[in-house]
């Protein structure tokens, strides 16, 4: 291919977000999925307290939500800012530092947890200097990339793609969402305290918890959408028109939803009945983005049939349909009282977790590596493999979860004639045992496809190096 | 009182400061919303915006 005609963009930083998130998958959802085995099969915590569940679980979440979720978000920002805009990084070098450091810090969050070290924040777990050192590298990022969209030829780019809307305002609401729930009063190098107690302290951590959903796991991933999606599909979006409610809507509506989590505790009750009312009115903007990015291929249904890399994004949106119709759902009081500390809410996570973030950033990275690297992917078959793998892992985990989950609140609330309760709480742990059992083995698969991706990746990039340095050869 | 006016009504003397600010903010998202609607959807706009979809197909 001609290379020399294409606009020249700072692609190495890119290139090394694009690996990293990919490594981080594999370790993020093996973690997940020991985690998974340790839950059916206990005797898996080998009683080493830096590996047992309640370490791991947590360690989990970070690596899938921080590095993995956080390196494609990095990734994705850099690689389409400089496109939309048609211009290289406001600055290549803050980008390799904010890369560099994020990787470290990320790293030692991980380390610092299974060492114990935690706020006990859900999604916040970070103790005082990481907060403060991913905070810092945060800004960095949102600084970088405002710059370079001001940096833009307004004459040739007057307007700025709807995708970096998205990136823009989960930038702005992380950074508030996240500095406002982490004040707190250091009393050692790796302890503080709060700033918040009691109900407020519930309140405000169930508005970043909510949020760090709202924006960053769905408006960042939205802004990858919008890109990757027309872009894979050599479509425009169907409606443009309609992305620029979407954002909108989704920006005047997320920061209301938190109390959902709070349903049924010493919260005012009001506040619940916004946060339910809320969640309700915002399956509509985000239906209408889900059949936005859908409806991209009307006309064009058959390139899911030969475009593996289209499939993993469509079917994304079909989960990000389906979870945006469960969580609502959820939020109503009703359910709630059904719902509420069940395996129900984390089989609800990962259908938007694997479903949605997952499928859609491995379309993305897919499609970024073919393009960073200037090559056809080493192994398009291993790409359908991984989406098989990855849809039925996917399948098994949350139809396991919402069997165990629906199973657990009927348990727990079901009564005798005498109106003592039916079953002990060890009752209802062991009859979870075949469900815990099956959702280990779907993540099994949905990690094994995530192996198959590093591979595949590794291997295309070795393939890409040999040829370009062959190419020199030939012309020296 | 009937039971409809007493759910919708409002002890306005008892409103906190807390109370008007969450009032008026979510009244002035209501309005901002509506005035975004009526800014992307107008027909005359169509075009304008619709233009912008066409762009990233051609970026590198
Ligand atoms: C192989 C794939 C995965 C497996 C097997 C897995 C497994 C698990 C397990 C066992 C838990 C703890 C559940 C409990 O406490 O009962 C968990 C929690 C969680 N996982 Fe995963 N996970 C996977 C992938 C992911 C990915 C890719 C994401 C995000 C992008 C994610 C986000 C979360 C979150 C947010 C929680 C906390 C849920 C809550 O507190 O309600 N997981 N996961």
């Amino acid at each position: 291919m001609d290379t020399t005609a294409k606009p020249q963009y700072d692609n190495g930083v890119v290139q090394y977000l694009t690996v990293g998130a990919v490594a981080f998958l594999v370790l993020g959802t093996f973690m997940g999925t020991f985690a998974a085995a340790q839950l059916a099969w206990p005797a898996l915590n080998f009683d080493i307290a830096e590996i047992t569940f309640a370490r791991l679980r947590v360690m989990h979440t970070n690596t899938v939500i921080y590095a993995f979720g956080g390196m494609t978000l990095m990734a994705t920002a850099f690689y389409t800012v400089q496109r939309t805009n048609g211009v290289k990084l406001w600055s290549n070098a803050m980008a390799w530092w904010t890369a560099i450091l994020f990787t470290i810090g990320l790293l030692a969050v991980v380390v610092t947890i299974s060492l114990g070290m935690t706020t006990g924040k859900e999604y916040h777990e970070q103790e005082w200097p990481l907060a403060i050192a991913i905070a810092v590298v945060w800004t960095l990022y949102t600084f970088n990339f405002m710059m370079t969209i001001a940096s833009r030829n307004k004459e040739t780019h007057p307007n700025v793609y709807v995708s970096n809307w998205f990136f823009m305002g989960m930038m702005i609401a992380i950074t508030y969402l996240y500095v406002v729930n982490g004040l707190a009063i250091p009393v050692s190098l790796f302890r503080s305290y709060s700033l918040f107690s009691g109900v407020q302290d519930a309140m405000i951590q169930w508005w970043w918890g909510h949020n760090a959903v709202g924006f960053f796991l769905t408006a960042g991933f939205l802004a990858i959408m919008y890109y990757f999606v027309p872009k894979q599909a050599q479509r425009p979006i169907y409606s443009y028109r309609l992305s620029v409610i979407h954002f909108w809507a989704l920006m005047f509506g997320y920061v209301w939803l938190g109390a959902h989590h709070l349903q049924y505790t010493a919260l005012p009750d009001w506040t619940g009945s916004l946060g339910a009312v809320i969640s309700l009115a915002m399956i509509i903007p985000s239906w209408g983005g889900a059949l936005n990015g859908m409806l991209t291929l009307s006309g064009a249904w058959d390139r899911l049939r030969t475009d593996y890399i289209l499939r993993f994004l469509i079917i994304a949106l079909a989960f990000y349909a389906m979870s945006t119709f469960e969580g609502p759902v959820m939020a109503s009081k009703t359910v709630n009282a059904l719902s509420h500390y069940t395996d129900w809410t984390i089989g609800h996570v990962h259908s938007g977790a694997l479903g949605w973030v997952a499928m859609v950033s491995i379309g993305a990275l897919y499609h970024m590596v073919m393009k960073l690297w200037n090559t056809e992917m080493y192994s398009m078959k291993l790409i359908n493999f991984h989406f098989w793998l990855a849809t039925i892992g996917t399948v098994f985990y949350i139809v396991a979860m919402w069997v165990s989950g629906i199973m657990q609140g009927l348990m727990w609330r079901a009564y005798d004639e005498y109106g003592t309760l039916a079953y002990t709480f060890a009752e209802s742990v062991a009859a979870m045992h075949p469900y815990y059992a099956m959702r280990a083995l779907g993540g099994l698969l949905f990690f094994s496809g995530a192996a198959v991706m590093l591979y595949n990746v590794v291997m295309t990039i070795r393939m890409a190096n040999a040829k370009s340095t062959s190419q020199v050869e030939a012309h020296a | 009182m009937s039971n409809l006016e007493q759910h919708l009504g409002t002890d306005w003397s008892a409103m906190t400061g807390q109370d008007w600010a969450g009032l008026i903010i979510t009244v002035l998202v209501f309005f901002g919303m509506l005035i975004t609607f009526w800014l992307t959807l107008r027909p005359s706009k169509r075009k304008e915006l619709e233009e912008e979809k066409y762009k990233i197909l051609k970026d590198d």
